[in-house]
């Protein structure tokens, strides 16, 4: 199914990260108008306003890995990159970062385009990380499919008609196949070791 | 001061009775400010005729010739089409039309009706008459998209079902076939974000319909103007326009300019906005004591300029006028306000007062428009 990306910000908050009074406030001021609560801040972070925050927009130019209250890529919001030098050094700490979206100091007008983007990447990349780590969850079940397919063939089932017994189950119960193998095992140490 | 002001209007091709009356205006307006004020404004007059390219090429001729400041621009394609050369150029464009938001450029100010002015009281009076199965039709292009996009957002929020969307090519004839799903779907109203002649042809098509004893089905239309109603004839009888000014607002001074400049002889939000537009960079331009565009736009929006259409206040950040909402009905060739807002509303050009945000921050109050008796 298609999402459609978030487009309204109304509520959210946002921390700006800028050492200039003046980009602060232009940005400041273009929240508002998105009903966003923007909050402008220099390199004193709290750590606890911050993962507070619905976004962080923070200047690349100057921001390091020590003031930012997360392990690198590991932020728990949208990130928005804003660029000034345009040196090769500091868009690759912002993308080791993971910044989810840039937006140029020159082109703050496109501030909500940024945010969109931030948003649907950042929503993306957290569907990833979902999906990777339920790869991996069921990568590690590997064994308790072994096991169920072998206590299938006990009444003398080959093993690919055990295994195909063994996707049926999950299907049915519409699950994957490694949960259908734990639950098998586990109801079969319920009913006392008999095969069912 | 002197100041050459560019008007890139398309008077020739598919929109071209658009272009016309908003060219009107502002001729009408520079011819009026010189004889109120002695303000000298030569109007430097570019026709691109609906041909997207013609449009980057004027443009950049203009701004090249040292014009700083345009009206005009008709659809959002063209107006998107002169930004990049606004931007190097450092041109300001004073755009006069309805648009569909989403939109807050620095080259750019945008004094017609945003979305907030027009969908969302639309898309109320239609739930407030009961109509309960919508059919959207549009032009194939960004205004057609977005407006039908937020149009089924808030027609869906309200219980209005839609039942069926078709796009049709800018300048093509829209195709019967339309009707035939309508019909087929039980509509019993339509969305037209239609514009030129795929409007006219969609709207004389549904009345022939109707007379041939189809089921009528109530037209709304975000764009639909007295620029071009004309053309329709009795087709738009009961058609319900949004917009932010329609010729029963207009002062005895403006239908006056409209008799001689427009060719229709009708005052239309186009033909009103571009005067506007023209009576704001004058007072700001005076004001500023330069033609520098961010001076310029910096005085214009720092004091409000009080125009044809009332008080403009411009909002410094997203550059976009506050405007009076206004739904009027078409009948014989006129409209007739039937609802209206109290007080101009600040654009909303991100929609952002459409859900609920936190208390006292949205920028935007809704506000319900009064109806006429």
């Amino acid at each position: 199914m298609i999402r459609a990306p978030v487009h309204n910000f109304s509520g959210q908050t946002a921390i700006v990260v800028h050492r200039s009074p003046e980009i602060g406030l232009r940005i400041k001021e273009r929240c508002h108008r998105l009903g966003i609560r923007a909050r402008v801040r220099s390199e004193d972070l709290d750590a606890q306003e911050v993962r507070n925050a619905d976004m962080v927009i923070l200047d690349i130019d100057t921001a390091d890995d020590g003031i930012l209250p997360w392990e690198r890529a590991t932020a728990p919001m949208p990130l928005i990159g804003l660029i000034g030098s345009e040196s090769p050094g500091r868009l690759a700490w912002a993308l080791a970062q993971e910044v989810d979206a840039f937006l140029p100091l020159t082109g703050l007008g496109n501030l909500f385009s940024a945010m969109v983007i931030a948003h649907e990447v950042f929503a993306r990349k957290a569907e990833r990380r979902a999906r990777e780590a339920e790869l991996a969850r069921r990568g590690n079940l590997r064994l308790e499919v072994i096991r169920a397919v072998l206590a299938l063939m006990e009444h003398g089932r080959d093993e690919a008609l055990a295994l195909k017994q063994l996707r049926t189950m999950a299907m049915v119960e519409q699950i994957s196949l490694e949960d259908a193998a734990v639950r098998l095992l586990t109801e079969r140490r319920i009913a006392g070791g008999r095969a069912i | 001061m002197e100041l050459r002001l560019g008007l890139v209007f398309s008077t020739t091709g598919s929109y071209a009775a658009l272009g016309q009356s908003a060219l009107a205006g502002a001729l009408g307006a520079i011819e009026t400010i010189g004889e109120r004020n002695g303000d000298l404004i030569t109007p430097v007059i570019a026709d691109p005729g609906g041909d997207l390219a013609a449009y980057e090429r004027m443009t950049r001729e203009l701004l090249e010739s040292g014009v700083r400041h345009i009206v005009g621009a008709i659809t959002s394609w063209s107006r998107k089409e002169m930004i990049p050369l606004l931007e190097r150029y450092g041109g300001l464009l004073w755009y006069p039309c309805p648009y569909e938001g989403f939109e807050s450029n620095d080259h750019v100010v945008y004094l017609g009706a945003s979305p907030n002015h027009h969908v969302i009281p639309a898309m109320d009076w239609i739930a407030a008459q009961g109509f309960r199965r919508a059919f959207l039709v549009g032009s194939n292009y960004v205004w057609g998209w977005e407006t039908l996009r937020l149009a089924r957002e808030c027609l869906t929020a309200r219980g209005v079902e839609v039942v069926g969307e078709r796009h049709v090519p800018l300048g093509v004839i829209s195709p019967s076939r339309i009707f035939e799903e309508m019909g087929d779907q039980n509509a019993d109203c339509v969305i037209d974000s239609l514009i030129g002649p795929s409007n006219t042809s969609f709207l004389q098509g549904l009345a022939a319909r109707n007379m041939a004893g189809a089921q009528p089905v109530q037209v709304v239309s975000f764009n639909q103007t007295e620029a071009d109603l004309d053309e329709i004839g009795p087709a738009a009888n009961g058609l319900l326009s949004a917009g932010s000014f329609f010729e029963p607002n207009a002062s005895d001074m403006l239908r006056d300019v409209a008799r001689r400049h427009a060719p229709n002889q009708r005052v239309s939000s186009f033909f009103a906005t571009s005067f506007a537009a023209v009576e704001i960079i004058s007072a700001a331009v005076r004001r500023a004591g330069t033609d520098d565009p961010s001076t310029v736009f910096r005085a214009a929006a720092e004091t409000p300029v009080v125009t044809a259409m009332g008080a403009m206040p411009i909002d410094p950040v997203l550059r976009h006028t506050m405007l009076t909402p206004r739904l009027s009905i078409a009948r014989n060739g006129s409209f007739e306000v039937v609802q209206y807002a109290e007080a101009p509303i600040a654009a909303d050009p991100y929609m952002t007062s459409q859900t609920a945000g936190f208390p006292g921050s949205n920028p935007v109050p809704r506000r319900e428009l009064r109806v006429v008796k």
